[in-house]
């Protein structure tokens, strides 16, 4: 009689385990294409074995429980190498752009205004009284003025674009925070008791590579499932449910800083800290690259000033006045870079003649500020135009750098993707046939508790 | 390694990808003509695309310098071949008159000829190239020349030359001071002003015995100044040539600049396209791979 009924019991316990596992299989199939999902499975075991007269037999069936499947290994070097993605697109997208602005492929830019500047001045030199002459001369040293004063603002432009892009990447990076505190105590509440949270976990993974793309952080999870999140040399953002929030400043270049504050609201500047992410893309571009050009375009600018200047002053205007600056000195920089209004006004004071009584005739002076267009003089070893010129390939390199290196990166994505798939990623295919094998099994289960009934039904006809 | 359907799609999907960025690259070098599109297309190749268009602006300035250096030096040499002319027909006339056998009336027409040829010598040297004086140094915008009404010459000018670059740190200088071709009685030379003027009072003295003295004293020098006019038109020569020879000289280098940057930034059109058509096969090919392998699965085999 036990037998007979034990049949009964083993059969239930059979078709309740089966169809957990058709549960299963089905959650995997409909989360195919969920991003950051692991494929789940349920773990079966054998039932609480029983002494029987001819030795022990178990029980049935039953599931200890799902678990997901997972390369914990993989999730860590996901998220490192998701922010040097991140680093180099952030690097890229800004840099593109910038590189629009020094695009001379089409013939306009920095290099074309230099020499038009220079050829105004030997036309000058061939005809140093005449009017349209010197106001060419005028028109190109605005043109060229103007061209390096506008790349200048561009540049400008450009990191105030990246400051606004890194206040949003803080804001972003603090809300997920919050998200990552919030699942780090459910995770802890569901496996105080011996339960996985794989779908909480799964979340977690997603937002921590998330975080990833935008800053890089460092990671690692405590004995009680709980994750520790920090930033910049072992700031912490999140441990257990407490969230440190990351804060911006405007520096005193009016750019935007990253700082981290800690319990008691002190806050430490990381913005030299940051290395990888969108964030440390951005600033990198922002302090290191664009600034850099600044720099040299302010190297430009202060030599042509100072350069030109120095032999216009020594030479002498029509109206026969001397010690006149071309360029206007009351600021330094590519930013005050400008042309004398009082040239602009009147053109007389173009100083084309070496001397007082070589006026109007004289054209030396024209001459050697021609002169200077193949003369070393950018740190005495190189001439305006090749510095311009150098810029301009400056430029190209890094963003050919740039983009080399986020398609490199992007493909070690791809690559780890994959492999991450490979192993939590759902097979459809696997999915149908472990579907066919479990409903094959949950069939049989019926089948066997009918044929058990079946017994019965004969058992109890004896009876009657 | 396990394989599931989201890995073949990742893999396909960026193939196709960078078929299609393979693609509108070449699409744009056939489109634009150009490899170099923006500076990260080649960095140091764009580098020496715009240090190629810097010599090319340079060269072609230096030979608009030179066209006009040259018009001016021919403008030169015309202007003195018309002087010459001139200084020949005082010369003859000193030549003629100085013979005792004229008459006064006969010197009186010659001195108005003369009188004629001093104002026409005159203009010559107040000569403008442009709106320029030539003649006057630096001082362009005076006139090289005046003369009072006993026909005494002024040189208003300076010593100045005009210079014309023509290279690099390289400018040919061209005489501009008028005194060294109409009056350089300071380098030993004759002043073609003074001695049309002596011949001048010579004709028109009523002592002809003594006029003739003073138009004898002319004949000399003014074939002097002839020569100094034909020495200063010599000039011209050697200064054309040498303008000549440059400006061959920037045209052979401009073509082997402009051919430098057309290698560096020019595509190689038939090699894009050829590239274009291969990308297209592995485009289209991937696309028929693709349709292949994602479609079937085991959910169409079962019932």
């Amino acid at each position: 009689m036990t037998q007979l009924l034990g049949v009964l019991s083993i059969g239930t316990s059979a078709l309740l385990t089966q169809q957990r596992a058709i549960n299963v299989t089905g959650n995997n199939i409909a989360n195919v294409n969920t991003p950051g999902y692991s494929r789940q499975r349920v773990n079966l075991e054998t039932g609480t074995p029983t002494q029987t007269g001819i030795g022990l037999m178990s029980s049935g069936v039953s599931s200890s429980g799902i678990e997901r499947i997972y390369d914990r290994f993989i999730g860590v070097q996901l998220c490192n190498e998701n922010a040097n993605l991140g680093r180099w697109e952030a690097q890229q997208g800004m840099l593109e752009r910038v590189e629009v602005v020094f695009d001379e492929s089409g013939g306009y830019g920095l290099n074309q205004a230099l020499s038009e500047f220079w050829n105004a001045w030997q036309d000058l030199s061939l005809n140093p009284s005449g009017t349209t002459e010197r106001s060419m001369v005028a028109t190109t040293s605005q043109g060229l003025a103007d061209a390096i004063r506008q790349k200048y603002s561009d540049l400008e432009k450009a990191q105030t674009e990246i400051d606004s892009a890194v206040k949003g990447g803080v804001e972003t990076v603090n809300h997920l925070v919050a998200q990552i505190a919030e699942l780090n105590q459910k995770i802890a509440r569901t496996e105080a008791d011996g339960t996985n949270a794989n779908d909480y976990r799964d979340s977690r993974d997603l937002i921590l590579k998330q975080i990833a793309e935008i800053i890089d952080i460092q990671t690692h999870e405590n004995g009680d499932g709980q994750v520790v999140v920090s930033v910049a040399g072992g700031r912490p953002l999140v441990e257990s449910g407490n969230i440190w929030q990351l804060q911006t400043q405007t520096n005193p270049d009016g750019h935007t800083d990253v700082l981290w504050a800690d319990m008691n609201g002190s806050a430490a500047n990381i913005t030299s800290a940051i290395a990888a992410g969108k964030i440390g893309g951005w600033l990198h571009t922002r302090d290191k690259q664009i600034t850099g050009y600044q720099n040299q375009l302010d190297a430009l600018a202060d030599g042509l000033r100072s350069q030109i200047n120095a032999i216009h002053a020594s030479g002498f205007g029509l109206d026969g006045t001397t010690g006149t600056h071309l360029f206007d000195d009351s600021a330094s920089g590519a930013a005050g870079f400008r042309v004398n209004q009082a040239v602009l006004n009147d053109l007389d004071l173009i100083a084309a003649s070496a001397n007082l009584p070589g006026v109007p005739g004289n054209a030396d002076q024209a001459i050697a500020i021609h002169n200077l267009r193949t003369a070393l003089t950018m740190n005495g070893n190189a001439t305006f135009d090749s510095a311009a010129d150098t810029l301009v390939s400056q430029v190209g390199y890094d963003v050919q750098t740039a983009k080399a290196n986020s398609m490199h990166q992007a493909d070690m994505m791809t690559y780890l993707q994959n492999y991450r798939e490979s192993v939590s990623g759902v097979s459809l295919d696997e999915e149908m046939v472990n579907l066919v094998k479990f409903e094959a099994a949950y069939n049989a289960a019926a089948k066997m508790i009918s044929m058990a009934d079946d017994m019965l039904n004969t058992l109890m006809d004896l009876i009657r | 390694m396990r394989i599931n359907q989201n890995i073949m799609s990742s893999i396909f999907v960026n193939n196709l990808r960078r078929q299609t960025q393979g693609m509108l690259q070449r699409q744009e070098q056939i489109a634009t003509q150009k490899r170099i599109n923006r500076p990260s297309d080649d960095p140091s190749g764009m580098r020496r695309v715009l240090a190629g268009r810097s010599s090319l602006a340079a060269i072609t300035q230096y030979m608009d310098n030179i066209n006009q250096g040259k018009t001016r030096l021919k403008f030169t040499e015309q202007t003195l071949g018309f002087v010459d002319e001139l200084i020949g027909q005082a010369h003859r006339i000193a030549q003629e008159k100085s013979e005792n056998g004229a008459t006064s009336l006969e010197r009186s027409l010659a001195a108005e000829q003369v009188k004629g040829i001093y104002d026409m010598v005159l203009q010559f040297a107040n000569s403008r190239f442009g709106d320029r004086y030539m003649f006057s140094g630096h001082q362009t915008d005076t006139a090289a020349f005046t003369r009072d009404n006993d026909f005494n010459a002024t040189y208003n000018g300076d010593a100045g030359n005009f210079k014309i670059p023509i290279a690099e740190n390289v400018e040919v200088a061209i005489d501009a001071d008028g005194r060294n071709f109409f009056q350089d009685a300071v380098n030993g030379g004759v002043s073609i002003f003074d001695q049309l003027r002596d011949l001048i009072a010579g004709l028109e003295n009523p002592d002809l015995a003594l006029g003739t003295t003073q138009i004898q004293a002319t004949v000399d020098p003014l074939e002097a100044a002839k020569l100094q006019v034909a020495n200063k038109r010599s000039e011209v020569g050697p200064k054309l040539y040498r303008l000549q020879a440059t400006e061959e000289h920037w045209t052979n280098v401009r073509n082997t600049v402009q051919a430098a940057i057309g290698r560096e930034e020019d595509a190689d059109v038939a090699q894009a396209i050829i590239e274009l058509k291969n990308l297209e096969t592995a485009y289209q090919s991937t696309i028929a791979a693709a349709s292949r392998i994602i479609q079937p699965s085991l959910v169409n085999f079962l019932k």
